[in-house]
């Protein structure tokens, strides 16, 4: 709950996150008869026996829940796909773009609830996992490059979880770097780049004012 | 004066200079070492900086670099910054370089203060999302504050993904509603 028990520390919980998530449209096989339904976000339904139908998947939890529909696994969580994304993943320095913003999120709630209908479920968990973490890890990396003048680091494609983990940090190191690298501490910008060049670069100047 | 609350702020200014009288003043006790409450021209005396910046500004003392800015460390830190223990120098290595820099007018903190950063930022970064809790309490033990508000800023929030994440109860039943209601009549 670290949103919540400290704002200053981030944004969003992981709780929150999920919240968010639960927005995301997801399929769903009813298997009741239904009226459709007029929610302010949209309508969904009419709900018939064995056809296919599109619900947040907030609604499409509710009815798993009370075994009224099974949740027809997204199409980016098959195994074949996301040992395609791993392995760009791991091939290439940018994040790829085939997973959705949510996709920590989609994921945990699908695994707990809806467990059954994921083909190779525990295939499809470790996958994920292992693209959380090399995904993360370029992240890290990216962070890396963090130093004096750096007013902003471009990472595309990043998942609203992972933004989430690092924002706290993010905020701060920035904050401190922008701190001692102000221009009261180090007036000549020109000799941020390395102190060891100083001392080589100073002495020819003196000689051309001679 | 926008720090005035700053409880960091005003420990960062706790921390003692050694600063060299260059009036003599008397009916003071700030010289532990001497028996009369007389400060001499030129005695050497340990004061806090806050006291230390005023008396500056009133030209009555001058202010040496504090041992924590020393070539010393400056030559470890330049070495490998990543494992000088900066808290035990100096806790508020940071803070204090910055307000010590324009009271020294020594350029070269600004340029230290920087470089230091820069590399200890980089091993925060990879310890602090990566490492195990117990693996790093010896590594946080050499941060200053500032770093350890970073180093404890990316644990948290990772701790916080990975308790999500395990999973566990997902409604927490709210202290009221176990209690039974007292009858109002």
């Amino acid at each position: 709950m670290a949103g919540q028990s400290n704002p200053n520390l981030s944004l969003f919980s992981a709780e929150e996150l999920e919240f968010v998530a639960e927005d995301e449209i997801v399929e769903i096989i009813p298997n009741l008869r239904m009226e459709p339904l007029n929610l302010i976000c949209g309508d969904f339904g009419p709900f018939f026996p064995q056809i296919v139908t599109q619900v947040p998947l907030w609604l499409a939890v509710a009815l798993k829940k009370r075994g009224k529909c099974s949740i027809r696994s997204p199409e980016w969580m098959s195994v074949e796909k996301l040992t395609q994304v791993l392995e760009a993943e791991r091939d290439s320095q940018e994040m790829s773009d085939q997973l959705p913003f949510h996709y920590v999120e989609i994921s945990r709630l699908l695994f707990d609830h809806a467990r059954d209908d994921i083909p190779d479920a525990y295939m499809v968990r470790s996958l994920i996992e292992d693209i959380r973490d090399v995904r993360f890890h370029k992240v890290e990396s990216d962070l890396e490059a963090f130093s004096g003048r750096t007013v902003a680091v471009k990472i595309k494609n990043l998942s609203a979880m992972e933004v989430n983990i690092v924002r706290p940090f993010i905020g701060r190191a920035l904050q401190a770097f922008f701190k001692h690298d102000s221009p009261e501490l180090i007036p000549d910008p020109e000799r941020v780049a390395d102190r060891r060049q100083q001392v080589p670069n100073s002495a020819p100047r003196r000689h051309l004012r001679r | 004066m926008e720090k005035y609350y700053d409880i960091d702020d005003i420990i960062t200014e706790e921390e003692t200079v050694s600063v060299i009288f260059q009036k003599a003043a008397s009916g003071v006790g700030i010289d532990p070492s001497s028996e009369t409450d007389f400060v001499e021209v030129g005695s050497k005396v340990e004061v806090p900086f806050w006291l230390a910046h005023e008396l500056q500004l009133r030209q009555a003392i001058s202010v040496n670099v504090p041992t924590c800015f020393n070539q010393k460390t400056r030559l470890e830190i330049q070495a490998d910054s990543a494992c000088v223990d900066l808290r035990s120098r100096c806790p508020y290595f940071y803070e204090f370089g910055c307000k010590i820099a324009s009271t020294v007018g020594d350029r070269t903190i600004g340029f230290l203060l920087l470089s230091a950063f820069k590399s200890r930022y980089k091993e925060v970064l990879t310890k602090a999302h990566t490492a195990a809790l117990t693996a790093t309490s010896r590594f946080s033990m050499i941060l200053t504050k500032e770093e350890t508000s970073l180093y404890e800023a990316a644990q948290s929030s990772m701790a916080a993904f990975k308790k999500w994440r395990m999973g566990g109860p997902r409604f927490q039943r709210a202290s009221v509603l176990g209690r039974k209601r007292k009858s109002t009549d």
